[in-house]
């Protein structure tokens, strides 16, 4: 029996084919794209493209569940659910015994409270701005002209850091300017850049309630700086599954099977 | 588009087009024709909500009306003073939130910007004063404002004031921390003085007889808003129509008056026709049982019914066919938005909202001023914010509700400054409670596909409560 995820976010679209036998979930195929402009675009290609790697056809999947903010405008999925819950599930999928997510996505950014049989029980979302995003992180690598997969290295081998003060990214983008041109050297603002998105989640994480085990998702956490910031400020390990960006899509496939 | 939705919609077109204050006299006068209101309320079918409009219209009608003599009042002062000095009052705050529903928010807010109103203020307050600058809200011929809970008015009324060369009738009521004698004593002081100072300009002598007859009226809303309320504990399908997060009026601008007696009369009569159908059978008892500390799977989160062409609570999402009982704290967006459609799709219903609760003592109409002193230092925003806390609590209680809903409306501090120790009280009883963050009027300021997310995350959080 074979269910689809899919979840649609504002950087990247992700869908999982799942398939349950004998009580036990395997991903028969997963695919991430960009989003582009047209997210019921984007959830389709992801979806054939999902299907064409499985070799499975839509008529295979008994439900397709949708997630992420483009939920709502994908009219082949059979119900929508928010990334808090799929989030929550994926989660629990790998690491049953997780009690805080925390998921940087492109576009928002939240943490998600678990119980002790993983069902989420509180969380918190940034505010309607990108700070504390990848966006965020994004926007910065461009400014700085420096790859985002370089910031890993960079924070690791850098000892100073500068305080980016500026929470707004077009704010902070022109305090990176403006440092670049005082001659500061990029890789303290790297490290002084993965503090300022690392502050913000602290903060939501402690509103929250910390609570480990802690886990991470969402495409943030593929970049490694953040991931050791937020375990130093934390004073924890966190766990991150294989993929962390197909999370979402993952739990939203985990959701679609009907309650055992 | 029913004929209460057109005819609303083309005033709203009328008064964007023009305005004015001198045309929206006209507009008022127009439908405070006796004939007009009447086929005006014939368009709603909700009885409640009907009385509750054509008073409204008549309230803010006199208020425009040159013949009276006008005065502004901020949302927490005892309008039976009011109605006993003869005053047609107008509330620049709840007429702000009309500027959001009337759509002419985003002018008054950009006249206010203009006028150095900063951002940071309440956007009802700024809204308001817009609306002011722009000669849209009536003439006062007296400001009268306190500052309990919220300070924003005493100082956006002294600006009006100005605008208009009323300092001198500008008065400021200033409300004590305290709930005790010398706060009384204090409070009702100050209500006596303005009195007499309103009546000694106004040329007439201070009538007690009319404060008795307010008190008594408002009374007589008091034990009706009782009975709604309790009517309510056991409702859970509504009239069409009917949303308890608009009678604002009638427990502010209407206190005193036989208006407000009339509009909670009628929706207790209303209401209890609903639940005696509702115990029939011909309405679908849609009571909840809740599983004491039986927490599901996450994998019991159903679907979330967001189609908005699907607006029938009885369609909700699968599998969750009971109605969940929502407790609202504060109000709600005055613009168009999808929030409440996503609540009833889903089997979800605001059974009590804050503003709807009956805080104060029945007052003694023999001591007119102590008693509307009472009334005010009663109000659960006065003093700590542990008085809003156990007002929350014993509503939640009171009303059995499955969740709390808080809109932490913009720059509204007496409300948003208490949120963590609310979510922490009902946290204790095991009642989740959503912090929505947005604008009440701003629509640019509040980002709706947030608010979606997180209102159905809530849902999905508390339908996983529950099994069925």
């Amino acid at each position: 029996m074979y269910t689809c995820g899919i979840d649609v976010g504002s950087v990247s679209a992700e869908a999982v084919i799942l398939n349950r036998q004998d009580g036990k979930f395997e991903i028969v195929a997963y695919i991430i794209t960009p989003t582009g402009g047209d997210s019921k675009e984007a959830a389709t290609n992801v979806f054939n493209r999902a299907l064409e790697k499985s070799g499975l056809g839509a008529s295979d999947m008994s439900s397709v569940v949708a997630t992420g903010y483009g939920r709502l405008n994908i009219p082949f999925a059979t119900k929508n659910i928010t990334e808090i819950s799929c989030h929550a599930r994926g989660v629990v999928h790998y690491f049953p015994d997780i009690k805080t997510v925390i998921d940087i996505g492109g576009q928002d950014s939240k943490v998600i409270k678990l119980d002790s049989k993983g069902n989420p029980i509180d969380f918190l979302m940034n505010d309607k701005c990108a700070a504390g995003t990848g966006r965020f992180l994004e926007v910065m690598a461009r400014a700085l002209d420096i790859d985002i997969r370089d910031f890993a290295k960079i924070f690791a081998g850098t000892s100073q850091k500068v305080d980016i003060s500026s929470t707004c990214t077009v704010f902070a983008e022109s305090e990176i300017v403006s440092l670049i041109g005082h001659g500061v050297a990029k890789n303290s603002i790297v490290k002084g850049l993965v503090y300022s998105i690392t502050g913000r989640i602290i903060s939501m994480v402690e509103r929250v309630g910390l609570e480990g085990p802690v886990c991470m998702t969402g495409g943030v956490a593929k970049n490694l700086a953040v991931v050791s910031a937020l375990e130093e400020r934390l004073n924890l390990k966190i766990k991150v599954p294989e993929e962390p960006q197909i999370t979402g899509a993952l739990g939203a496939a985990l959701l679609g099977y009907p309650k055992e | 588009m029913g004929i209460a939705e057109n005819i609303k919609e083309n005033l709203k077109l009328k008064i964007q087009n023009n305005l004015d204050r001198n045309y929206i006299r006209n507009i008022l006068r127009i439908i405070g024709k006796r004939p007009v209101l009447a086929a005006y309320g014939a368009t709603f079918s909700s009885r409640s909500d009907k009385y509750l409009n054509i008073a409204t219209i008549k309230s803010i009608s006199c208020s425009y009306n040159p013949k009276n003599t006008v005065a502004y009042g901020s949302l927490f002062l005892p309008y039976e003073m009011f109605h006993a000095l003869d005053l047609a009052p107008f509330l620049p705050e709840v007429m702000g939130g009309f500027t959001g529903g009337l759509g002419i928010a985003d002018r008054t807010l950009k006249e206010a910007s203009a006028r150095w109103y900063t951002p940071d203020l309440c956007t009802f307050h700024r809204s308001a004063s817009g609306a002011v600058e722009l000669d849209i809200f009536p003439v006062p011929n007296f400001l009268i404002c306190s500052n309990l809970a919220c300070d924003a008015a005493q100082k956006t009324f002294y600006m009006d004031a100005k605008k208009f060369g009323l300092e001198d009738n500008y008065y400021l009521i200033d409300t004590p921390y305290d709930n005790d004698e010398s706060s009384i004593k204090y409070l009702a002081a100050q209500l006596e003085s303005v009195s007499v100072d309103i009546c000694r300009k106004s040329g007439k002598k201070l009538d007690i007889r009319k404060f008795k007859k307010a008190i008594r009226l408002s009374n007589e809303f008091r034990q009706w808003a009782i009975k709604a309320s309790d009517i309510r504990k056991e409702l859970c399908m509504y009239p069409k129509g009917f949303d308890g997060l608009n009678f604002i009026l009638p427990f502010h601008g209407l206190a005193g008056t036989k208006d407000a007696v009339d509009v909670y009369k009628t929706m207790y009569f209303e209401l209890n026709g609903f639940l005696k159908k509702q115990k029939r059978g011909n309405i679908k008892n849609t009571g909840i049982r809740r599983i004491g500390g039986g927490w599901t799977s996450v994998s019991n989160v159903n679907s979330i019914n967001i189609n908005n062409n699907n607006l029938s609570s009885s369609s909700g999402n699968a599998g969750s066919d009971k109605v969940k009982k929502i407790l609202w704290l504060h109000l709600k967006p005055y613009y168009n938005n999808n929030l409440f459609n996503l609540l009833e799709n889903n089997n979800y219903k605001v059974v009590f909202e804050e503003i709807s609760n009956v805080y104060w003592p029945v007052l003694d109409p023999e001591k007119p001023f102590e008693s509307l002193a009472i009334k005010m230092l009663s109000h659960p925003l006065n003093g700590s914010v542990q008085n809003r806390v156990n007002a929350i609590l014993k509503m939640a209680k009171d009303f059995n509700v499955d969740g709390v809903i808080m809109f932490a409306h913009w720059g509204c501090r007496h409300s948003n400054g208490g949120a963590r120790i609310i979510k922490d009280s009902l946290k204790e009883q095991d009642i989740p409670m959503l912090l929505l963050d947005g604008d009440c009027l701003n629509k640019n300021n509040s980002s709706e596909g947030q608010m979606l997310t997180r209102l159905q995350g809530f849902m999905e959080i508390v339908d996983a409560r529950y099994q069925y």
